[in-house]
């Protein structure tokens, strides 16, 4: 097809081209990765489910503690109980990822069916809906969390709940953003005059066509802060409890020991958080930059 | 193929609430029209005098905000007459202090589902439309043919996806874009304007409507372009007669397609008839506006006999404050003493001049 219309002399349009191949170098190094982060993962949360791990996570040993990254088949060493740091590592993704795919599903949809409402019927819908946003983002975060943790229990589920909706505002204006600015061309009037109903307006050409990548960039971002609140919580002793592993209680508990010159407990956990929470917010920026920016087109 | 007309738009009445100013903004005011089947309406008016606001009046487009919409609607397709406006009246409600509008609320839910359901038989199905920007009227991240399967899944018995891509190809090829199969896959910003514009004409033909709407369809394109679209317009009229409106400010392209001509100023027709009476050059019997409008088009003909071109002195009417006689009173250069009085403060009505002509001038009602 390509060759044909170079033959005809029409030249090729972005159409032709695969997204990835108009793209900036450094995106496509932001976006490697991201998924390289994503990958692995996924990898090691597979690992944890099935227990294919070096060590026992819980196994403790009087003989180890602190030990030094390298002794004893220990590859980044053990903590203060002398339990293998990496195997809690990869175990401790189970404490986010589960629960993390929970808060983005609830701020997406949530989100999405609020935002494509207010921005689609507008009028009164739009005020409301900006009304409970409003009310939902000018609660602090952790202070929610905190009197949720605080009336119930310290559940990681309760707390990704709260994650969840809290996130939901942010979705909703960018959903109705996008449809507000969608509504300035006519291909929805256009749309409207041809006889579409109004569900297959809003679902297939303004969110499959137009909000896909933005609720995709807006995925990975969520996943970041989601990993990001559960390690801040566990760090204070509010998320996941020991013996359960959880990067932010690992850091919490190797912290003890940083200024002994036992950098390892805490360093590895930290640097572990650091990037991954980087790579999902790169690889949502890099995707913006490709996925996004193309729509002025 | 006799009898009453396909559209009858009958003293319509398009008004937007403006907050600031308590006062309604009279965008069309007492339009009364009729299309019949095949034939072509030609309406011509300055920027502001109402032509899209009529046709955005007739395919309920008006929903959104504070537009308030009155009169009939008439469209008859199938047997079955439809009124297009029915009841809508009933989801607004006026609140008047000293004369002012003080408050307009609208039950726009309900306004809202009304229009649906009066629209729901025969948009896309009967009436089509064609926009002013093809480019914004299509969808930029769907394929080209993808959005004419569409229409013609929706309206048409071609069901099956394969039939229906079969039948956007067919309609793809009778708008002339060349090499149909190739542009089917593309996006619309693949696409250069024109070629845009005859796949939103592909798309409004697909679906085989009785009324096609095409607010002006040749804006924004050059004129080379244009005339393209022009003489592709020419072509299918001559071979589908689908009845037409035809909003442009393009005289030459209403010349070469309308059967009738109606002339638009400050939200009301002033003048309609066949188009090779309202459209010669001239001066009686026609409304000054006319006259005026037409000497400002640029041709050789109007450049040979006063070597410039000549405007239409002052601006269109505030359509909040619209004056209380004639529209044009204030820009018409042709008043005389003997009917001053009648044109500042009385607004002549629409008269029969000859037969199927009709012009709202006081000079013509004589």
């Amino acid at each position: 097809m390509t060759r044909y219309s170079q033959i005809a002399g029409e030249g090729r349009d972005a159409s032709d081209l695969p997204v990835w191949r108009s793209a900036d170098t450094l995106d496509l190094a932001y976006i490697g990765y991201g998924l390289l982060i994503v990958a692995l993962v996924l990898v090691s949360y597979v690992l944890g489910v099935f227990n294919w791990l070096p060590h026992d996570p819980e196994q403790i040993r009087f003989d180890l503690l602190n030990a030094p990254p390298g002794s004893a088949g220990h590859l980044l060493g053990t903590d203060f109980l002398g339990r293998d740091i990496l195997s809690r590592l990869i175990v401790a993704i189970q404490a986010y990822f589960l629960p993390g795919l929970v808060a983005i599903v609830i701020s997406l949809m949530v989100g999405t069916t609020l935002g494509a409402l207010a921005g689609y019927r507008g009028g009164e819908v739009e005020v409301l809906v900006t009304y409970v946003n409003n009310l939902v983002d000018s609660f602090p975060r952790l202070v929610l969390i905190l009197l949720v943790i605080a009336a119930f229990k310290a559940d990681i589920y309760y707390i990704m709940i709260i994650v969840g909706v809290t996130g939901v505002p942010v979705v909703a204006s960018l959903v109705a953003g996008k449809i507000a600015f969608l509504r300035q061309k006519h291909f929805i009037e256009a749309a409207l005059v041809l006889g579409l109903p109004s569900h297959v307006i809003v679902l297939k050409h303004i969110l499959w066509y137009h909000c896909g990548p933005l609720l995709v960039i807006r995925a990975t971002i969520g996943m970041g802060e989601a990993i990001l609140i559960e390690t801040s919580l566990s760090y204070l002793g509010f998320g996941v409890q020991e013996p359960m592993p959880s990067w932010g209680n690992m850091v919490q508990a190797g912290a003890n020991y940083f200024f002994q010159g036992k950098f390892w407990p805490s360093t590895a956990p930290a640097l572990a958080i650091l990037l991954t929470i980087l790579g999902f917010h790169l690889l949502g920026d890099g995707l913006n930059s490709i996925l996004e920016d193309r729509g002025g087109k | 193929m006799t009898g009453a007309p396909l559209l009858e738009i009958e003293n319509l009445r398009t008004y937007f609430y403006a907050r600031s100013k308590q006062a309604f903004i009279r965008a069309v005011d007492g339009v009364t029209l009729s299309i019949a089947r095949g034939e072509t309406l030609g309406v011509v008016g300055e920027s502001g005098s109402g032509k899209s606001v009529t046709a955005l009046s007739i395919t309920g487009l008006v929903s959104a905000g504070p537009g308030v919409i009155s009169g009939t609607i008439a469209f008859r397709a199938d047997g079955v007459e439809h009124n297009l406006l029915q009841d809508l009246e009933q989801y607004v409600r006026l609140k008047e202090r000293d004369g002012r509008i003080v408050e307009v609320s609208k039950d726009e839910p309900g306004w809202r589902k009304a229009v649906e359901r009066l629209m729901a038989p025969v948009r896309g199905k009967e009436i089509a439309m064609i926009f002013q920007s093809p480019k914004s009227a299509l969808n930029p991240f769907a394929r080209v043919g993808d959005q004419i399967t569409e229409a013609i899944r929706l309206h048409t018995r071609a069901k099956n996806p394969g039939e229906a891509k079969e039948r956007a190809l067919h309609w793809l090829e009778r708008v002339k874009i060349d090499s149909p199969r190739l542009r089917f896959d593309n996006h619309p910003y693949g696409l250069s304007g024109g070629m845009c514009q005859r796949a939103v004409i592909a798309m409004a033909l697909a679906s085989e409507p009785s009324l096609l709407i095409a607010d002006e369809p040749t804006t924004g394109l050059d004129a080379t372009i244009q005339s393209e679209i022009v003489g592709l317009l020419a072509e299918l009229k001559a071979e589908f007669g689908i009845a037409t409106l035809l909003i442009s400010h393009d005289i030459r392209a209403i010349s070469r397609l309308a059967d009738n001509v109606a002339v638009m100023y400050g939200g009301t027709v002033v003048e309609h008839g066949p188009a090779p009476d309202v459209l010669a050059p001239g001066f009686a019997p026609k409304h000054p506006y006319t006259t005026a409008l037409l000497a400002s088009i640029p041709s050789v003909q109007n450049v040979r006999d006063k070597g410039y071109l000549t405007v239409v002195e002052g601006e269109v009417p505030d359509a909040v404050d619209l004056p209380r006689g004639c529209r044009f009173y204030a820009r018409c250069n042709r008043v005389t003493d003997d009917i001053r009085d009648k044109c500042a403060h009385h607004e002549p009505e629409l008269k029969e001049v000859t037969p199927g002509h009709h012009v709202r001038c006081w000079l013509s009602a004589e």
